[in-house]
């Protein structure tokens, strides 16, 4: 399947000993080590854009119930710091942080190190510059006004290369696989690098370099920006999750086939979703109505998903105390079940009349992005930070302050934020009801959410500190690491060897 | 299973439908919609924008209202779009033809905007509203946007006849008057300009029922 | 016949064809009865089966 001449240049990328000798392959710790720099660079820049992310996310939620809070200020204005909150969180954080995780993980799972992570060293830091200026350009008033890709066309060229290069790196390492069989978290990492650059320059040239006349622009926009979430983190998310949890608890996923099933609905049915964010809209019904099937056929792949990870853990849940990369992996997994219910019933026409143009909606968005993804990936960087840096977590307070102020936090974001939001759908569906009695109602929910939003604040700072903590630990002389405890949290002579 | 063009190209399939199905085909069969003609009336919908609201749009794009003000009318009988009386008909695709930036909008933190400009045709209202919407909408979330007016000083033949009617605490200093920026012409005629009612085939206004 | 129709004959035959063909070809390649064993990838003989990572929360740390 592969041809000689490609596979042998690509032979010639990977260190002589493993090159020379088609048996041996390469150890975890080579593995870890040729990871290091960047991924730790994707990691560090993506906490650096989540706490510039995170203070524009408490400004937003501030403004929306405070109105005179930092007003009058043109670069402080509602609708540019709402949208310096999200792209930050998106294509700073979040995206960053799942470009280191595909990375490890497709190394780990190809048993192969890193070939020139200078190259991914150099696409972080192009990824960035382009970013930084895309963040400066919306401030000085370019945003596209087109939600998810506000990110002006000057700035976005640089992150799509960016992007591409990361993509065929990935390839490469999976070309040069000295695994036979496949993973099914490498099938989702392969599939997200080969989805996102299509989407991301569909939506770019359609929308931005040569734009589409009328309504036509809607339906590519929401094409794209559910796709971003369904085609580009939730399998980053999934293959993580798929990963960590047989990882950490010792034991295989319970059922493969399930897994297999799981990947391969997701792949047929997410990537038709898109338009039932514009339900009632001014489209064709049958856009519209294609958009609510695939919505609800997403059962099958999310419940597969539930169904198995849930198995795989049953009799394992005590692990959860001693490991904090399950608790938040399981934390993830388990808000994924609950976003793409919320999901499905969202798109349904009867429940969507409510809660469509409503806090509901923003609630829904938090719990996948979060919850889910957000969670997946601190869960992830717990497991592979003392792995690349050969260190130990300092402290197990930070990493607790961290765990329950995330997750209280969110929950108190978005449990009552989506009860609300309906609420508020119903209020705005009575013509009797004053409009401005509904922005008066929401009000004091949008209080409760700043105060949600200050503990994630507070869960990001603790994060932020323990990480700094870990890297001025690798100025200190290496002592070998405890990162493997049996179980029940003995530890073993740190000495021994 | 271990075999990667198998999977490669199952990968590249998938997103190959959605592609076609939603980006492609509704290209082909939205992207070329033109103005309706009445053949009885001759009147022409929906028409261009003129110049300066054309550029208000830049500016309605740039300072983020799309994110808590929707233009879009849902069906008569689901959602209370028209009831609330911010529109006399549902709007379709061909409403949005002459839009560079089609914002259609996810949120109504404020009121949709569809039909603003018939809803709400008087500038000067405008004008009030965007320099502090507490003026004229007490209790609203909505920013102000000062930076979109000047506070300048009264010339020797009187206030401009363009300056702001401001009284109480939003009055400017004694012999200073607030007047509107190019800006905030641009962005009310803009908003003006928001009116998605003309009678078209596929979207006819309701007639009132005779008495 | 309009062209679509033919079109979508066309990829009624094909389509669960293509589907067909590939899996008798997945059952003879063994890809199904290989396929549990993909789940052991995780595991190697540094970190078997058995083995739990990352149990680093234990009571008597700080």
């Amino acid at each position: 399947m592969n041809s000689t001449t490609t596979s042998k240049a690509l032979k010639a990328l990977l260190p002589g000993d493993l090159s020379n000798e088609p048996g041996r392959r390469a150890q975890l710790a080579e593995i870890d080590a040729s990871c290091r720099l960047p991924v730790l660079f994707f990691f560090l820049s993506g906490l650096l854009w989540l706490l510039v992310g995170t203070l524009f996310a408490l400004l937003a939620s501030i403004k929306l119930h405070t109105p005179g809070f930092l007003d009058g200020q043109e670069w402080l204005t509602f609708g540019t710091v709402r949208t310096v909150h999200l792209n930050t969180v998106v294509y700073g954080f979040a995206s960053q942080t799942a470009i280191a995780v595909a990375i490890w993980l497709m190394c780990r799972l190809c048993r192969v190190p890193l070939v020139a992570s200078g190259v991914i060293t150099v696409a972080n830091l192009f990824y960035n510059i382009g970013l930084t200026i895309g963040i400066i350009g919306i401030f000085a008033g370019d945003s596209t006004g087109i939600e998810w890709l506000e990110i002006p066309k000057y700035a976005t060229p640089i992150i799509f290369v960016s992007f591409a290069l990361i993509a065929v790196w990935m390839i490469i390492i999976f070309r040069l696989r000295t695994e036979r069989h496949l993973y099914v978290s490498q099938w989702y990492l392969l599939a997200a690098v080969l989805w996102f650059p299509w989407i991301y320059g569909t939506a770019q040239v359609m929308l931005l370099v040569e734009p589409v006349r009328g309504v036509v622009q809607a339906a590519i926009n929401w094409w794209f920006a559910h796709n971003v979430l369904g085609l580009w983190f939730t399998p980053i998310g999934l293959a993580a999750i798929y990963y960590f949890i047989p990882k950490v608890i010792g034991r295989p996923i319970h059922s493969y086939y399930l897994s297999v099933l799981g990947f391969w609905s997701l792949a047929l049915f997410y990537n038709w979703n898109g338009m039932h964010h514009l339900v009632g809209g001014p489209m064709p019904a049958w856009m519209i109505t294609v958009s609510i099937v695939a919505s609800v056929m997403m059962l099958i792949p999310v419940l597969a998903v539930a169904i198995n990870h849930h198995f795989t853990l049953v009799g394992h849940f005590g692990k959860l105390k001693h490991s904090p990369t399950l608790r938040f992996i399981v934390f993830g997994a388990v808000s994924y079940t609950l976003t793409s219910l919320q999901g499905v019933l969202s798109a349904l026409r009867s429940f969507s009349e409510v809660s469509h143009f409503t806090h509901h909606t923003v609630a829904h968005a938090h719990l996948g992005m979060y919850a889910f993804f957000g969670m997946v990936m601190f869960g992830s960087m717990y497991y592979i930070l003392p792995r690349i840096t050969q260190r130990e977590w300092p402290s197990n307070r930070l990493i607790s302050v961290h765990f329950w102020g995330s997750a209280l936090g969110i929950i108190l974001y978005v449990v009552p934020l989506s009860l609300a939001g309906l609420q508020q759908g119903r209020l705005m569906n009575n013509a009797a009801v004053k409009f401005l009695d509904v922005v008066q109602f929401t009000l004091p929910w949008l209080q409760l959410r700043t105060l949600a939003g200050c503990l994630l604040a507070l869960a990001h700072l603790a994060f932020v500190v323990h990480v700094g903590w870990l890297l001025v630990r690798m100025l200190e002389p290496y002592r070998k690491p405890v990162l493997n405890i049996l179980s029940g949290g003995e530890i073993p002579a740190t000495t021994e060897k | 299973m271990s075999y990667g063009p198998l999977l490669f190209l199952g990968i590249l399939f998938t997103l190959a439908s959605s592609w076609v199905g939603l980006v492609l085909i509704p290209q082909r069969q939205l992207g070329a919609l033109e103005q309706f003609t009445d053949t009885n009336t001759a009147a022409i919908y929906p028409q261009a924008r003129a110049g300066q609201a054309q550029q208000g749009a830049e500016q309605y794009r740039a300072l983020g209202c799309v994110y808590c003000h929707t233009q879009q009318i849902r069906p008569e009988g689901y959602g209370a779009d028209i009831t609330r009386g911010w529109g006399r008909r549902r709007t379709v695709s061909r409403d949005y033809i002459h839009d560079k930036t089609v914002m259609l909008g996810t949120m109504r933190t404020g009121p949709d905007l569809t039909n603003i400009g018939e809803r709400q045709s008087d500038s000067s209202w405008h004008f009030k509203h965007l320099y502090n919407p507490q003026i004229t909408s007490a209790g609203s979330v909505m920013p102000s946007y000062p930076f979109l007016f000047e506070t300048r000083p009264i010339g020797p033949f009187g206030s401009s006849t363009n300056a702001l009617a401001l009284q109480g605490v939003f009055a400017p200093p004694v012999g200073f008057e607030v007047g509107p920026t190019l800006r905030a012409k641009q962005l009310v005629e803009y908003l003006r300009s928001l009116k998605s009612s003309g009678d078209l085939p596929e979207a006819p206004v309701k007639k009132e029922e005779p008495k | 016949m309009p062209v679509i129709s033919l079109i979508l004959l066309g990829s009624v035959l094909l389509l669960p064809a293509a589907a067909l063909l590939s899996l008798r070809w997945a059952t003879r390649s063994g890809q199904f009865t290989l396929i549990n064993r993909a789940a052991l990838l995780p595991f190697d003989d540094e970190e078997p089966i058995g083995q739990a990572t990352d149990q680093i929360l234990g009571d008597n740390r700080r």
